[in-house]
Order: C-alpha cells, then structure tokens, then sequence
C-alpha cells in the first residue's frame, strides 16, 4: 500500500540517524519513485535532456546551472525545485502528484552534501562474497546468516531472541520442510532426543521426506500459473500434472538450481533430451490457451509469447521486464526493443493463437508415468517375443500360401476394428435418393476413424456419406464430392469451428475407384487423410479449425448429406475404429479375388493368415498383431503434456509498437538486455543459449532472486520485500550482504537446494522465539529486522493438509491427475450455465491440497479465501489476509467440519480414558503442543457445554455426525462424539492452529 | 479461566492500533480525504454480460429499413476488424431491427417495445450511446469493463472501491457479486471469479459472491446440529483461548483474527435478514414483478440490490448472462429483455422512493455492442448479429449523473460513432468521480508500477455530470 511505503523508514530508524547515505538504498527509490517517468530510462516520455537514471544525466550541465552539485546543496537546482512549494517552478509538478517529504527532502540534501556518490543499481552488480560481520554476541551464531542479522539488531540497537520452545520449533521445521505439522509421536522424539544434533536430525529427515518435494513445489506452481483448466472463456480441462509431478520429483532428487532452471526453460533444446527433460519445459506452456470462437489468432499467439518473457523475467531475473512491452521501461534499463529481443527466444514453437478449447494445445506429447513406461517396455518386449515366434513359422507360411487354393470369387478384407460395413452395389443413386444406414458410425471428434467405400461417380457434385445435418455447411462429418474434388468436412460451426480438406485434382467419373478417409482424432486438417485407389491424395486445407466436437444426432447416410445428393453407384462401405496406415488402406483397396491374386500378394498372405493357415500358425499371427494393437490402445491412453519445441527455423520476431500484435515494427533477434552482461559469444542463439545465460554465475540476479524467494517461504517476507521486483523500483534488501552471501554460497555450492534450505532454517535467527519484545514491537513492528521469529497465517494448502493429517484421514500419494475434494454444489454451473463440479470420492477428498483441481474461472473457494494465488498469471509474492470469510469456512466447510468429527473419534479411541487427556491429546494433534492449564481450563468447560447440549438434543448430535462421506465409529456415543467434535473445530479455528509460529 | 470478551476486545484494540491500518479488521479505505466532493455513496452496476444489441434496444436507425438486406457498404466498415465468426463471410447483409421504436418521456429517448418499463423512467436515465472498447471478444471485453485491461490479473472496479474508499457497513462485505442465467442464450458466454476479484490487492478486497442457495455467502451457515447459541459459546471460547495466545505473543494479528470471527458470526445474521424477502409488501413484488419471488433471477437480484443499498454496501454488481445472440436473435432477446426490464426500472424507481437514487449510481450495460448487419442467414423474422466494439449503447442515472440525457451519437448503421464518443477508461474515471475519486491518484504500487484502474488514459466525462 503506498501510503505505507515509507513506514519502512519510520521503523528502522536508523536509517535516518547520522550515518552514510547509501545512493541505491536511499536516493534511487526517490528518483525512481518520482523523477523517472519524465526524467527516466523511457526515451519517448523524458521531457528534458535531464535524467536521474544515469550519472551522467544527473550531473550534466543545464544552460547556466547543474541539477547536483556534488558537495554543494546550496548550488543543486535539484533541491530548490524539489523545495518549491505549490509553485510552477516545484518538481514535480503540482499536477503529477503530492510533493516530497521532508524526509525525503532532507535524505537529498545530506547525499549531496556527503558527495552524491552515485553507484549502478544495486542488483545489477554481481554479489561477491561478503565476509560475515562481526557482533556482539558471538555465541549465538551459528551460521553467518546468524551474523548478517545480529550485527544488524546490534546496529538498530535491538536485541535477538532465544530459541524458540522445542514443541514449536519442531511445529515451524515441520510445516516449512513438509507443508505439515509434525505428529505427537515425532515431537515425543524430538523432546525425548537430548543429542546436542537433534535438531540438525530432524531437518534432516524431514529434507529426506517426499512430502519436501511437494510442500517446495507450492509455490513454484504459483510462480509458475499452473492450472487444470485452460483459461479464458470456456476454461476446459487441461492436462499438465505430468509437469507438476516432474517439480516435485525435482525437489525431491535435490535438482542443482542450475539444471532445474535450464531444463524447465530448455529441456528440449539439450543434446538427446530425455522424457522428463522435455516434460520440464511445460513450465513455460502453463499460461492460459484461449479457445474462444472468433478471436484472432495472432493477437493470443502474441500475447502467449508475452507471458512467457513475463513469467521468466519474474521468475528468474525478477525483473518487470512487461513494463517494457508497449515503451521503453520507465524505471529500469530495458529498452522495449530489448524486451522483443527476449520474445524472440520464445516465439518459435509451432503453436497457434486459438488454442484447443477442450485439452491440450500443440506442440504437446504423451508422458507415460514412470509405471507406465514399464508396462510400455514390458509390451515392447512381448511384442518383440511374439514377433520372433511368428518370424519362425515364416517357411510353414510360405509353404502353405503356395498350397493355398481358394475358393473361385473369395474375398478378405481386414475385420480387424472393423465396426460396420455395408454393401449397396444394387443401389443406383440418382441425384435424388439416399440410404439411411441408422444410428452408425457416430465417432465424437477425438476418436480416430475410417471410412471405406468404392465410388463410382457420375457427377462431381453430391456427398458420398455423412453423418451431419442434411443442409449446406451442415454440422458433422461428410465425404463429398464438391466441383469435381473429393472433400471432407468436420464442422460444428461453419467457418470458425469447422475443418474443411480437399484433394486437388478431379475425381474420376464413371468408373470404380476405391476411396478412404482417415481421421486421426488429432482436431486438426493434418490429422486428415484422403485415398484414391490406395494413394494418398495432396490436400488443400481450406478451413482448420477444428474446437468443439462434432458429433450430430443424425443418421449415417449414403450418398447424401449437407443438402446435396450422389450420382452414381457406392458400394463396399467399411467404417473401422482407428485410421487405418497406408498398407492397410492399399489392401482395402485392391478389388480382386482371392483366387485371382498372384502368390506375392500381400492381400493374399493376410487373408491365407486369417484364413488358411493352420491354427498354430494363425495363433502367432494374431498374438503378435493384437499385442501390437493392444499397445498401441494404451499408447492412446497415455496422459500428454504440453511442451516447447522450438521450429526448424526461428520464427522472425518484431518490435511490437504500443505492444500491439497489429502494429509490427522494426525486425529483432534474439538478445539478452545490454544492462546485464552479455550472452557467451559461443553460446546458441536460442532458449538454451539463454538458459545457460541465466545460470551463469556472472549474471547478477537469478542467485539473489531464488534464494530471496526461498527466504520469503520462511520469514513470511522477502529480503528484499518486492520478491518480483528487484528493479529500481523494488524495495531495498533488510539485509544486503546476506543476501549476497546467499546468492554467492548457492553458486558455491553448486545450486545445492536442500543444502540452502538447511543453511537457512539450522540458522539460530531462524530458531529463534516468535515472541515480539514490547521494544521489537515498537521500533520493527514487521520484524523486517528479525528480532524474533516471524509469526504468520499458514498458506491455504497447509491449513486444509494440517486437518486432514490430524483427522487422520489424509491420502497420501505423490503425484497423479487432480483430484476433486469437496466443494459446494453449483459453483461451476452458475459461472457457465455447463456442467457443474463432479466431486471425488473415497481417498480423493482426502489427498494434499496441492492435488485439488484447480479451475482458473472458479478455483477451489477454500484456497481463494485463504489468499491462494489465481494462477491466472506467475505470482512470487506470498499474501496473507484476514476476513470473516475464512472464519466461516474454518468453522461450517464440511472438510472442516468431517476433520473435527475425526479427530474427535481420535480423543476417544486413542487418547485416554480421561476427558481431560482426551482434550489434550486432541490439542496436541492440532497445536503439537500440551495446552496450558488455562487453556485446559477452557476446553473442559467448552466440552462440558456441549455434552450437556448434545444429550439433551441427541438429533443435533446426530445431524452433526453426519457430515462428511469417511464412516463413524459406531461404538463411539454420538453425543459424547457429537461434543469432542465440535471442541476439535475449536481447536482446528484457533489462531495458533493456523498460524506458524 | 475463561476471560470475558469484551474484556479482551478491548484490550486487543489496544495492542492493535497501529497495525489495524494494515491488517484484515479494518474497514476504512486508503483515501482518507476524497479528491473530489462525492455525488454517489455506492454503486450498482447491472452489468449485462454476453453484449446488448443497442440497434434492437435504444439506438434507433429507420434508415436500414429501406437497405434491408444490402450489403454494408465499405464505407462504413472501414476496415474494422472482424471476429473469427464472420470474417469469411462472403456478404454482410444489413438488418434493420424487427422491434419497433418510440419516443418516451420528455427527453424524447427512442426504445424500442422490447423495454416497455425502462420507457417510463427514460427521464430518469442519461443514455450514453457512444460507449466503445477496444475488445471484439467476451473474455478480453468483460475483464476490460471490469479491470481497465484486456489480460486477467488486474483488479476489478469493485474491488479498487473498496480499496480505496471502505465500507460502511461492518457487517456486510463492500463489495457484493450476484449472478443470474437469462432465458436467452442459455449455454454460452461463462463467467469467472476472477471478474470480481482484487488482481494484487489485498485478496480482502475481493467482491463476495451472493447466491441463491441455502448459503448465500459460500459456507454461511453452522453444520447442521449447530445452532446459534452453541456458536456464540463457541466464539466466546475462541476468544478466550486466542486471548492466552495474544498475551503470550504480544501480535495484534491475534485479535483480528478473533475480530474476524465476529465480524463472520454477525454476517450470519446479517447475511439471512438481507436475503429474506418475506417481510418486502406485495407492492414491492408488483413493481419487480413475479420473478423477484425467485431467488437468483434477475429480478430478485435488482430487489437485494436495493437492500445492499439501504445498508451501505459500496459496489453492488449484477451479472445478467444470456445476451450473446449471433443467432436466432429476434427470439432470444425477447427472453433477455423480458427477464430484465421491468426490475431495472423498477430498482430506478424504487431507489428514487426511498430517496436512495441520489446517491446511488446505477450503471446498466454490457461489454461490447452488436453488428448492423447479420450473422448467418437474414430472414423475414430471424437474424442474429456479431460483436462490435466500435459503439455500444448503455444507461446510468443516479449518484450526480444528468438525467433524461442522450449523450453520444452514431451514424446511420449504429456501426462508427459520430458525436461524443466514450471508451471504458472514460467511463471508470467518471464511475470514480462520482464516489469522489481521481482515477489517477487512486493507485496500488505492484510490480515496481502505480497501478490503476484507467491504466493510463480515462477522461471523466464531465457533460453527463450534474455541476459539482
């Protein structure tokens, strides 16, 4: 809140005594702030030649006078204009906003005085190596994380704080390693472990936990806008979990940073990239897909490439790099020409502006799960073992093809996921009749399919068949004849729903051709084959978009359809369930007997194998073809993932004037900002060359950026507080030198996450006591100083997860599709008018919460009300509010509500005899801590209110009980039940159950 | 021990003077002092999502009549661009409106009979029917009304209201969504959460949605079995367990979160008298009509609207679905105008009974308008149109705004506007010079950027202003 920017200043107060004025920390957020829009980095809005973002700007001469005089307040017009009152001559002007504060005032005037030394942006130098400070309190430090935050305490005069209790240090270790608390049994260890390494144990069991992987992954699914839907209007299913679980693997096998960075941003460009290494590049196929009807396509495809160089230069450089997207940057050193230097490195894939509605939108890829590759290597294997058996009869076949004498006049045509077939050969069509051949064929748009039939044709005009209205343009499929070609049409909406191909050349008249159509299930005109004779014919593709199904409630019909009827003669007409390969469609094709065939025939060899074979022989024939078939069905089955890919040759990218798609200027190539150091002359041009760029230990930013995130997840608030924007415009660091030693030790050690990780939280600031001191309170009420331990809400995920396990009833499972806990009826339907949520059941509503699907039109309530960032786009920065809105979700939602009535059956089944023991077994399970005698107090007469209620009203206690679908002990009381249920919601709805402290 | 409440309220107020101003249980807004002398208190915006057709509604062209089915002439397209939906039409045939058209009132505005209720306060409403955006599709068009930018992220219009100006109400949330499904187009153009939601402010600031079910604030109501007097109990042993944490922590963030609670347990009565309908006298019901009585139409939505407005809820939104009609338009917008006209005049002229129109603004209007010419096949009695974003028609009145006034003009097509035009950033400045806010001084720092809600452009448009 920008009324409240300042404060920062007023609680460190320090800052204003008589020390150095530091440029980058005290004076460039002025300048920034309120000088840059008209004397900034931006060319076209600075208003003088005068500019405050360089040295040389600032101090230059001006007609007979200088904005800075370096020692010399007196002379600067810099402080005459900025001490103007409401005059004309007052910077800036009366017009553009309020003048500055004294404070701010008098910082100017002591930087000239002290010199008006001026220094590059902070974060745009290399961190170095710090050596930590020395303090007051050598003792207390353990780390030099320690070091940093002492001798700054010591500066600002105030104290640091002892260790946190050890119940409550084990609650906070637990809950940031693991997203969850620890349980009575591990907080009996730990107080019962007296090793003087106890602790350092028990983060490292927890660093060992797959729960680390998942509780890590959070957030960078909120960085990264991962999501279950595709955004936009109709904000459809979409399938990106394969990438999800490819982050918490990451995690969890402790990725170096390095690598993670360069295989989510260009797994597919590394030499022979593995599954998962393309897999990792969805981070940046995360954005929203819109599938809206009628949109221009080039204005999304533009805008995807956006919130890609957005999405990274937030993520990595914590950068605004889309301030720079219509004008240069006002505040930072990015030219808008350099900002499409960065676009063009994520431009070229082959995607299309109008995404799929529904799924996944190219370039995508099937991405088996780990079980699933073996069952796929296990197929591979018995194939090939089939295959080797068959292989071996191939003497008995030969022999026996040879011996083979069929039947005068026979026939064989695969039957092989034939579904139906019809013979017409009686029919004549003439122009004016059609044959119903019913309720067939009726294959939705992402089923594959092929259509069989002879043709012969006495005009060029007339559909051959067709499952579609029977009017122009209709909806559904159809094969006609159109002005001689032969064409298939796949519509739902003529025009901007709608695939229309045709061959190019004329269909010949009069005589009999074989024709087929295959439909690959692919949504696109490229997924369309047409034959003539067993050839593949060249396609025009006059209309390929294809979004919504096109499956019609009409009849399949034969020689009509679209409002037009067939001349001639059809015959032989075979619809398969798959889209037959080009041999296949060649035998379809071939109209001779068998009698008549030459013993070299293919046609021949398969219908003797079908047919005449012994059965030993047709046995291996058919093992062999089914396992193939059978593999490739599961194939289909394969969950996919959208990737990057990167085209043969680069697409051209162009400065964008105004950021409008509609308005390309100038050509640009791929380039990093001059403002950061240059990409390695040997390094490809590409995503990867930028990649590597980004991992660089010379670059200046990606070390800080993450490790200031990482900080954020355990202080509640960045080092530097703006964890998106370490630009002139961000906050300056609470601590800089340890943000420093941080980036520079994870470059160190070579990325090491869980080394960071440990570094941070073993530190003594980090163990220390929450407790604010009156004088902490009063000098730091944020603790940005870390005085003591921060105290903040638990994210979303947690407090919902911390339920399920205390309840007992948590799911645990790594990885898989979303999953659909419960949520209240119609929240869905009445956004869109479609299909409502479909609620899980059994142990899906019980699974983390990072599994729960997430809707961008409508995400989980519970997560929204707790502050949950939208995955509409990348968010860093973690938000914690406060409303009556979560009040009445911790008490009333069933998932709350079923969480008590468990733990309750948890105090009465395990936790003693006594209701006082039972009271405290449940506070532990919720708190991991013993309540005081005080609170103790409060619970016995709380459970005593109750059980008085519930015996006098067994109804109540009974309707209460009935929430939520996980079975009720039926030996337990339901009042007694019914009572310690709704204590357990007390306890679940304390501020300290929500909070870690 | 069990410490009494109020005790500990007090107390906690104490500890939380200062860090209130940045945390949940504060609702004052961040402009203390208004930038300008406000004319409006709250607004209620029936938002009309999937776009009106304004040449069947309120923008009258007896010209077409005689061009009936030609072709529009190029002159007027201009080259505008097209949606995906009938860019490759071959013909673009002109079709006049099949509604007719009168003059009402003494401001002499043209309706057609498709609104015969909001005839009768024409000289209630100033028209503005020079409204244009920049967005030809639903999803850019409604987040731009709602945020000032196309791209979902930013926060909507309520949301910087509460934001910036507060509540006035400690008992119901500032900013209040209601949703309701029109009989016209039934199966398209959804809605989002996020169309309501606060982008990076605070998420406190958020619209809550009302619904028309058993809870009309999601998770309202106690679990079944829970009663009233168990509640109170409950909260009275939550506060006492919070005020042995709060005095052990010395963190005022304690004791607003037990603030929070409260502030819940008077929604769940507030919450309720609000939506019961059943005390409101049969003369309300024959000014809204039949289906105010039920829950979740239109009407019943105008009919809570009002109550909103009596207890002081900042930002009162409606969204009506159903008005996207690229076909069979003549049937559906009959359904469409059906469900709305009679409660939206009826809201203007209940408002102005009670006295309440002075300082409420009434905003009626939605994201785009419609083309002149057809979509698909022109028939005697069918049609359907595209979306247009070059010019729109919509209504407000109330708050400060003139009434009886027509402002804004197109030309003989409703396809280019010739007088007075007003995009969506202008309409949000004067939306906010009304409830007394400079647009460009009501700003969130993110990103490294003042934000705002006319990103950087909005002119308020002063001539549909009473003189301040």
């Amino acid at each position: 809140m920008p009324r409240f920017s300042l404060l920062i200043f007023a609680a460190l107060p320090g800052l204003l005594g008589a020390q150095t004025i530091e440029f980058n920390r005290d004076i460039r957020p002025i300048f920034s702030d309120r000088c840059y829009t008209c004397h900034g980095p931006s060319s076209s809005t600075r208003r003088s030649p005068l500019r405050f973002d360089t040295e040389e700007g600032a101090k230059q001469k001006l007609g007979n006078h200088f904005a800075l005089v370096p020692g010399k307040p007196g002379e600067s017009e810099l402080l005459r204009r900025v001490t103007a009152g409401n005059t004309p001559l007052r910077m800036p002007p009366v017009s553009s906003g309020p003048a500055l504060t004294e404070a701010e005032v008098s910082l100017l005037r002591r930087w000239i005085e002290q010199g008006a030394v001026w220094e590059k942006h902070w974060s745009f130098i290399p961190p170095k190596p710090v050596v930590p400070p020395a303090v007051s309190d050598a003792a207390w430090v353990r780390n030099p994380i320690d070091a940093f935050v002492l001798a700054r305490l010591d500066k600002e005069g105030l104290r640091h704080s002892g260790e946190a209790p050890r119940e409550t240090l084990l609650r906070r270790v637990t809950f940031d390693l693991t997203g969850l608390p620890p349980t009575p049994a591990e907080v009996d260890a730990f107080l019962a472990d007296k090793a003087p390494n106890a602790y350092e144990k028990v983060v490292d069991r927890l660093l060992a936990s797959s729960r680390y992987g998942e509780r890590m992954a959070m957030r960078w699914l909120d960085a990264a806008r991962y999501a279950d839907t595709n955004g936009y209007q109709t904000d459809a299913e979409r399938y990106m979990w394969r990438w999800r679980d490819w982050v918490i693997e990451a995690f969890n096998r402790n990725m170096p940073y390095d690598r993670f960075t360069v295989e989510q941003l260009a797994g597919d460009l590394l030499p022979n990239p593995t599954l998962d290494q393309r897999i990792a590049t969805g981070f940046n196929r995360n954005h929203r897909g819109n599938g809206e009807g009628g949109i221009v396509p080039e204005e999304y495809a533009v805008e995807y490439v956006i919130d890609r160089v957005d999405t990274t230069s937030t993520v990595f450089l914590g950068l605004t790099a889309g301030c720079a997207r219509c004008h240069d940057h006002k505040y930072d050193p990015i030219a808008q020409k350099e900002y499409y230097q960065l676009y063009a490195f994520f431009n070229s894939l082959p995607e299309r502006g109008n995404a799929q509605k529904y799924g996944n939108s190219p370039p995508l890829m099937a991405a088996p799960t780990p079980p699933q590759q073996a069952y796929l290597q296990e197929f591979d294997t018995r194939i090939a073992a089939a295959k080797a058996k068959f292989d071996a009869l191939q003497s008995r076949v030969d022999a026996g093809l040879k011996a083979w004498k069929p039947a005068p006049g026979s026939q064989w045509f695969t039957a092989r996921e034939l579904k139906n077939q019809w013979s017409a050969d009686s029919t004549v069509f003439d122009g004016k009749n059609v044959r119903d051949l019913g309720d067939n064929a009726d294959f939705s748009f992402q089923d594959p399919f092929t259509i069989s039939l002879r043709v012969k044709a006495a005009s060029g005009d007339g559909a051959l068949i067709s499952r579609a209205k029977d009017e122009p343009e209709g909806p559904g499929y159809s094969l006609v004849l159109a002005n001689g070609k032969l064409q298939a049409n796949f519509v739902l909406r003529w025009l901007d729903d709608a695939i229309r191909v045709e061959t190019t050349t004329d269909f010949p008249l009069n005589d009999w051709h074989h024709v087929a159509l295959t439909w690959d299930g692919s949504r696109y005109a490229s997924g369309v084959t047409i034959y003539v004779d067993g050839v593949a014919q060249p396609l025009k593709f006059n209309v390929d978009y294809m979004n919504q199904d096109f499956r019609q409630k009409e009849p399949l019909r034969l020689g009509g359809g679209l409002g037009t009827r067939f001349r001639g003669q059809l015959d032989e007409v075979r619809i398969y369930r798959n889209a037959l390969p080009v041999n296949e469609i060649r035998l379809l094709a071939i109209a001779d007997t068998l009698d008549t065939l030459p013993s070299t025939s293919e046609k021949l060899r398969r219908a003797y194998l079908d047919q005449g074979a012994p059965a030993d022989v047709q046995i291996a024939w058919k093992t062999w073809l089914g396992l193939t078939e059978d593999r490739a069905k599961f194939a289909a089955t394969l969950p996919t993932v959208m990737v990057m890919e990167e085209l043969p040759t680069p697409r051209d990218a162009f400065l964008l004037q105004r950021g409008s798609y509609e308005r390309p200027g100038q050509k640009v190539s791929r380039d990093v900002p001059a403002a950061l150091p240059p990409l390695s002359p040997d390094a490809p041009r590409n995503r990867l060359g930028f990649a590597k760029w980004l991992t660089d230990p010379k670059n200046p930013l990606p070390a800080r950026v993450a490790v200031n995130r990482f900080w954020q997840m355990y202080f509640g608030t960045g080092i530097v507080k703006t964890v998106e924007d370490f630009g002139s415009q961000g906050e300056w660091p609470s601590h800089p030198e340890l943000l420093d030693w941080l980036a520079t030790e994870f470059i160190r050690t070579n990325w090491d996450v869980k080394a960071l990780q440990k570094t941070i939280v073993m530190s003594a600031t980090y163990r220390q006591a929450s407790k604010a001191s009156p004088e902490a309170a009063e000098k730091d009420p944020n603790n940005r100083l870390l005085s003591h331990a921060p105290r903040f809400r638990l994210p979303a995920e947690m407090v919902r997860d911390q339920a399920l396990l205390a309840s007992g009833l948590l799911a645990e499972k790594l990885g898989g599709p979303s999953v659909k806990p419960y949520q209240p009826a119609g929240l869905w339907k009445e956004l869109s008018g479609g299909e409502d949520y479909r609620q899980d059941h059994g142990a899906d509503l019980y699974r983390r919460s990072m599994y729960t699907f997430w809707k961008r039109a409508s995400p989980p309530p519970m997560m929204s009300n707790f502050d949950a960032a939208g995955r509409e786009a990348c968010m860093v920065r973690e938000n914690r509010t406060n409303t009556p809105l979560q009040a009445l979700d911790l008490m009333n939602d069933v998932t709350f509500v079923e969480a008590a009535r468990r733990i309750a059956q948890r105090m009465l089944n395990e936790g003693g005899a006594a209701p006082a023991d039972r009271l405290a077994f449940g506070f532990r399970l919720v708190t991991s801590r013993r309540p005081t005698p005080a609170e103790a107090g409060v619970l016995s007469n709380a459970l005593r209110y109750n059980l008085d209620r519930f015996q006098t009203d067994p109804s109540a206690a009974a309707k209460l009980l009935e929430q939520g679908e996980s079975a009720r002990d039926p030996k337990l009381n339901p009042s007694e039940l019914a009572a310690y249920s709704t204590v357990a919601s007390l306890m679940l709805n304390l501020d300290e159950a929500v909070t870690r402290q | 021990m069990i410490l009494n409440r109020r005790k500990l309220l007090q107390t906690a107020a104490g500890t939380a003077a200062f860090s209130s101003l940045l945390r949940g249980d504060d609702t004052s807004g961040i402009v203390a002092t208004p930038h300008f002398k406000p004319t409006a208190k709250r607004v209620i915006y029936l938002f009309q999502s999937g776009a009106p057709s304004q040449l069947d509604l309120f923008d009258y062209k007896p010209v077409l009549e005689k061009l009936r089915a030609k072709d529009l002439p190029d002159s007027v397209r201009q080259g505008q661009r097209l949606t995906g939906m009938t860019a490759t039409q071959t013909a673009f045939p002109v079709a006049p409106s099949l509604f007719q058209f009168a003059q009402h009132g003494k401001s002499g505005a043209w309706v057609s009979d498709l609104m015969p209720h909001t005839s009768k306060v024409v000289d209630d409403l100033c028209f503005i029917r020079s409204m244009n955006t920049e967005q030809i599709n639903h999803d850019p068009a409604i987040t731009f009304c709602q945020t000032g930018f196309q791209l979902a992220g930013r926060p909507s219009i309520g949301s910087w209201l509460a934001y910036g100006l507060g509540s006035e109400n400690k008992e119901l949330p500032s900013f209040v969504v209601m949703i309701s499904q029109g009989s016209g187009n039934v199966s398209d153009q959804p809605l989002y959460d996020r169309l309501w939601g606060s982008g990076f402010l605070p998420s406190r600031y958020q619209g809550v949605k009302f619904r028309a079910a058993t809870d009309p604030v999601l998770y309202l109501s106690n679990p079944p079995g829970i009663d009233g007097t168990t509640r109170r109990r409950y909260l009275d042993d939550l506060s006492a367990l919070n005020a042995i944490n709060q005095n052990e922590f010395n963190d005022p963030e304690i004791a607003a979160r037990t603030a929070q609670y409260e502030m819940a347990f008077r929604m769940q009565t507030s919450v309720p008298e609000l939506t019961d309908l059943s005390k409101e006298p049969e003369s309300t019901f024959d000014l809204y009509g039949p289906d105010a009585k039920r829950p979740g139409t239109f009407a019943a939505n105008c009919l809570l609207a009002r109550r909103l407005a009596e207890r002081g809820v900042r930002f009162i939104q409606l969204f009506h679905r159903g008005w996207d009609q690229h076909t069979n338009l003549p049937k559906q917008i009959r359904g469409q105008s059906k469900d709305t006209d009679q409660a939206s005049a009826a809201l203007v002229q209940d408002l102005k009974q009670r006295g309440l129109l002075d300082d409420t603004l009434v905003v009626w209007g939605g994201e785009f308008g419609r083309t002149v010419y057809s979509q698909g096949k022109l028939t005697a009695d069918d049609y359907g149109r595209d979306h247009h974003p070059r010019c729109f028609t919509i209504w407000m009145t109330g708050g400060g705004v003139k009434r009886g006034l027509i402002h804004g003009e197109t030309d003989d097509f409703s396809y280019n506007i010739t007088r007075d035009p007003v995009d969506i950033h202008d309409l949000h400045a004067t939306i906010l010079r009304t409830l007394g806010l400079d647009h460009t001084k009501l700003t969130f720092k993110f990103s490294g950027r003042h934000f705002r809600l006319t990103d950087v452009k909005g002119r308020i448009v002063n001539e549909v202003l009473n003189a301040a």
